[in-house]
């Protein structure tokens, strides 16, 4: 019975080392712009959308737009080659998952936040909250 | 935060405010209870017998009072009560009435009062089950649901708007799906009875009797597991049919908040059972109720305090509760794991004794092992999704939140799953009393022939990655070996003890579906052109046309779209794709995309034809109507004193002369008469071309096309710049390889996916279930024969 508990604790430490080696390796943290160009890694940036960016070229599928942060107003041009997400140009703001290669960010994953519309916070700033 | 209090609909909000009351009222009658309790199985007094009744009275009244709020919330959901936020902010009139009882949890305010109306119910049925424990178990179990509670006392979901709206915002269309009208209520009614086993096992340390509590914890701890599995394959299901991803699972932390405390359940489920058959390995059970219940609580303050806003598409957000949230997991973690401590000196670990009075040994290939290690295995799959999901928390700490990629969880996952398909198949042919590896061996000839038979196939079928191959394999002899087994019992008439088998079996097809529709799906994405065939694999694809599907699922045009009904003005847009299979045999696709009226948002849906081998999947990307062929002529900027040529016709602007006249009509216009000097070979023309400008609401303009002299083509005014010029003008007819614009196609863009084998995820998962639902059955048993003995 004593080497079953072994058993259990070595598949347990097995585990945390591969849990922890795989968990460093497969982050992709939040940096600025300024960072994302310098990582050379696989990384995350945030910004809004500089709407008079976006440009779409349909046959080779290839998105172009630029991103704003909303405090510094860095700009970081983005390249996203897949079909333009829906409600693109909606956006508040957009998420973008990739790496800075040469002169722009290559993104392989674009998470669009728009507006949520379904919030009780939204309802209550169009109507005002009774005391 | 208000520093007021809202009351807002005032029957509503006094009723939760009750609830609260009532429920502190239960715990502390109940305590006064265990203060005459009988001692040492005394037979019990009329004073004790007569404090549960009144504790139980109180409990009645908790009860109602949730009922009553949840009614109420109900009845102005459904009377359109738009004065309350809630009602105003998750439902609209043009509702059909199924959606409007999923509005009851759209929110989080509401989602909370599921949780409590599941937690109201089972109460009733904990004071059966608890018997002579009734009162501390009663005292935790309450305890468990004061938080939600306070939770809604403080943010009830009546409160009033200040100004009435005319209609509400209306539900969220993700939701507007039938799996999504049964999903929450599942899903919380397993949330409610994790509460079950936790109040059991804080019982049972209180109380120092560390037995009992197993046997009737445990049918609930399968219904846990039943419920919230199921709950979660509902969410999984849902997200492959409507959303759209590619998959029924993504990783996201909403899911993973689910996954987590189910994993628990079932490490819990291995434990008890264990504990119920050797009488030790107490200390395991009592942790893991514990830390299974805490998960629940943690996600619910990871998905709802907003601090994973940035990092899930679809986390909740903070509603000003973060704190009472933290004081709870707090409250309870602790409580909890501080009173383990307390009492961990004094939990019994017996040991058989040999006849020299030393503790047994326990063979190492017995079932006890095997029982321990897949408790391990869950543990370690748990706290490896937790760690996951908790990155940004974590890496908060050291400065920036960061997530995990998806390949995180599948990466290590892969060991995980190949260690649990190899338990699962050895469960049979290791017994209690232990085994050596010859022995294994010669029962398991029959399940190896066909786990091998299982691991030739797909090899067969092109399968060359050896950890996969080890995985099919593993699980193909782990189904065979438990189905083996259950035709054992068929045979003895033993139905009722099949339960876990059968789990078994359905896990190991869930595991080999889940690798194979995974690992080897294929995706492809094309651009189908209106009315053009494509051959994509074995499949003949052609695109329609677009066309509307109603909610009923009838396919119309637009013209046969009736506006008075519900069903076809709730109509979308979808995308007809006829889809031929190389034997000839044709399916209509309906992939939707369509905009949402309210939000403007493009929405999509895939279709999805199903088979046993593999399904095929079209998800919808992007839509161009397209256009018809037109005529654009060559551009030109005209100016005063200056000769431009243009298809070797010269233009030279004169000035404009405005008409004014048609100022005050019903559709009030300005007309720009445009004097040209036009040369055409050598000979000058006087030409007028007008430039009829609309004003008022519908603000356009029309170009009139003035005839070039002595040619075929003609030119118009399209644009003034400034009084005196230059003009913009456009040539027609005279440049005829430029002239025509080519029609733009009507297409539409759509990832196909063909995913293998994805059936058995589902059909294992049935069988998983209905394992589970047997075992609870017996369970239940169990413990009522138990409690009599």
């Amino acid at each position: 019975m004593k080497k079953a508990y072994w058993a259990g604790a070595a598949l347990i430490l097995g585990f945390l080392a591969l849990g922890l080696t795989t968990f460093s390796k497969s982050m992709t943290p939040y940096v600025s712009f300024d960072e994302a160009k310098k990582a050379g890694r696989t990384v995350q940036v945030m910004g809004g959308l500089d709407k008079t960016s976006t440009r779409y070229d349909t046959p080779t599928k290839t998105l172009h737009f630029r991103l704003v942060d909303e405090k510094t107003k860095e700009v970081i041009p983005v390249v996203y080659t897949d079909v333009k997400p829906a409600n693109f140009e909606d956006a508040i703001s957009i998420v973008a998952i990739g790496k800075y290669e040469k002169d722009a960010f290559v993104a392989e994953k674009l998470l669009v936040k728009c507006p949520s519309k379904y919030q009780g916070e939204e309802t209550e700033k169009q109507y005002g909250k009774k005391a | 935060m208000d520093s007021a209090l809202s009351i807002g609909f005032a029957p509503g909000t006094f009723a939760i405010w009750f609830a609260l009351f009532a429920g502190i009222g239960t715990c502390l009658v109940y305590l006064r209870a265990m203060q005459l309790a009988p001692a040492g199985g005394a037979e019990p007094g009329k004073g004790y017998t007569d404090m549960v009744g009144l504790a139980r009275r109180f409990y009645l009244a908790f009860a109602g009072a949730v009922f009553l709020t949840s009614a109420l919330l109900l009845k102005v959901l459904i009377s359109h009560d738009f004065r309350i936020s809630y009602v105003a902010s998750y439902s609209e009139i043009n509702l059909p009435f199924r959606y409007l009882l999923s509005t009851f949890w759209a929110g989080q305010e509401g989602s909370f009062m599921l949780w409590l109306f599941w937690g109201a119910v089972i109460g009733f049925f904990v004071i059966r089950t608890a018997r002579e424990q009734e009162p501390p178990v009663m005292i935790v179990y309450v305890l468990s649901f004061l938080g939600i509670v306070a939770i809604l006392a403080k943010q009830p979901p009546f409160r009033f708007l200040a100004q009435l709206p005319p209609d509400g915002q209306g539900l969220n269309p993700l939701l507007q799906d039938p799996w999504m009208v049964i999903h929450p209520p599942v899903m919380f009614a397993g949330f409610a009875s994790l509460s079950v086993p936790f109040a059991f096992a804080i019982a049972a340390m209180w109380m120092k009797r560390w037995d009992g509590w197993v046997v009737r914890a445990m049918p609930w701890a399968l219904f846990t597991m039943v419920t919230l599995g199921t709950a979660i394959l509902m969410g999984g299901y849902w997200a492959y049919k409507t959303l759209g991803w590619g998959g029924y699972w993504a990783w996201d932390p909403v899911e993973n908040t689910s996954l987590v405390p189910w994993l628990g359940t079932i490490a819990l489920v291995h434990g008890m059972f264990l504990q119920k058959k050797r009488e030790k390995h107490r200390k395991i059970n009592l942790i893991l109720a514990i830390l299974a219940f805490c998960c629940i609580l943690y996600g619910t303050f990871l998905t709802r305090s907003g601090v994973l806003a940035d990092f899930s598409v679809h986390s909740f957000v903070d509603l000003g509760i973060t704190g009472w949230l933290v004081g709870i997991i707090v409250t309870f973690f602790f409580g909890g794991l501080g009173l383990l401590a307390f009492r961990w000196r004094e939990i019994p670990t017996e040991h058989r004794l040999d006849a020299e009075g030393k503790p047994v040994e326990e063979p190492f290939l017995s079932r006890s092992v095997l029982f321990i290690l897949s408790v391990t295995l869950f543990c370690a799959s748990g706290l490896v999704i937790l760690l996951g999901t908790s990155a940004p928390i974590l890496t908060r700490v050291t400065g920036k939140a960061s997530q995990v990629a998806t390949s995180f969880y599948n990466i290590t996952h892969t060991p995980i799953a190949a260690l649990m398909a190899v338990l699962i198949a050895l469960v049979p042919f290791v017994s209690w009393k232990g085994e050596t590896l010859a022995s294994i061996g010669r029962k398991s000839v029959t399940a190896l022939v066909i786990g091998l038979v299982g691991g030739a196939i797909a090899v067969f079928a092109g399968i060359r990655s050896a950890k996969d191959l080890v995985i099919v394999t593993a699980a193909c002899l782990g189904m065979a070996a438990n189905a083996e087994t259950i035709v054992l019992f068929v045979r003895r008439k033993a139905i009722r003890t099949m339960g876990g088998y059968l789990a078994h079996v359905g896990a190991s097809i869930m595991l080999v579906g889940i690798l194979i529709s995974g690992v080897y799906e294929r995706k492809e994405q094309v651009t189908l052109v209106k009315g053009q065939p494509v051959q994509i694999g074995s499949h003949t694809m052609t695109f329609t046309r677009a066309i509307f599907v109603n909610e009923d699922g009838v396919v119309k045009t637009p013209g046969e779209l009736n506006q008075s009904v519900l069903s076809d003005r709730r109509a979308k847009q979808a995308m007809e794709v006829e889809v031929k299979t190389s034997r000839g045999s044709v399916w209509k696709a309906y992939p939707k995309m369509y905009q949402n009226e309210r939000t403007k948002q493009m929405m999509a849906n895939p279709d999805v034809q199903s088979s046993f081998l593999a399904d095929l999947y079209l998800s919808p990307q992007a839509y161009e109507p397209g256009q018809p062929s037109r005529v654009q002529g060559s551009a030109a900027t005209v100016k005063q004193k200056e000769v431009t040529t243009v298809d070797g016709v010269g233009f030279q602007l004169v000035t404009f002369i405005p008409d004014r006249s048609k100022m005050n009509d019903a559709r009030p216009q300005v007309t720009i008469n445009g004097k040209f000097k036009v040369t055409v070979s050598g000979k000058t023309t006087d030409v007028t071309a007008p430039l009829v400008m609309f004003l008022g609401d519908d603000q356009s303009t029309q170009a009139i096309p003035a005839a070039i002299p002595g040619t075929a083509g003609s030119f118009r005014l399209t644009k003034t710049l400034g009084s005196d010029g230059p003009a913009e003008i456009e040539v027609i007819g005279l440049n005829p390889a430029g002239d025509a614009k080519p029609a733009a196609p009507e297409t539409f863009t759509v990832d196909i996916t063909r995913k293998p084998l994805i059936s058995l995820v589902w059909g294992g998962f049935y069988l998983m279930m209905a394992g589970g639902i047997v075992a609870m059955v017996r369970r239940a048993m169990d413990a009522r024969q138990a409690a009599i003995a």
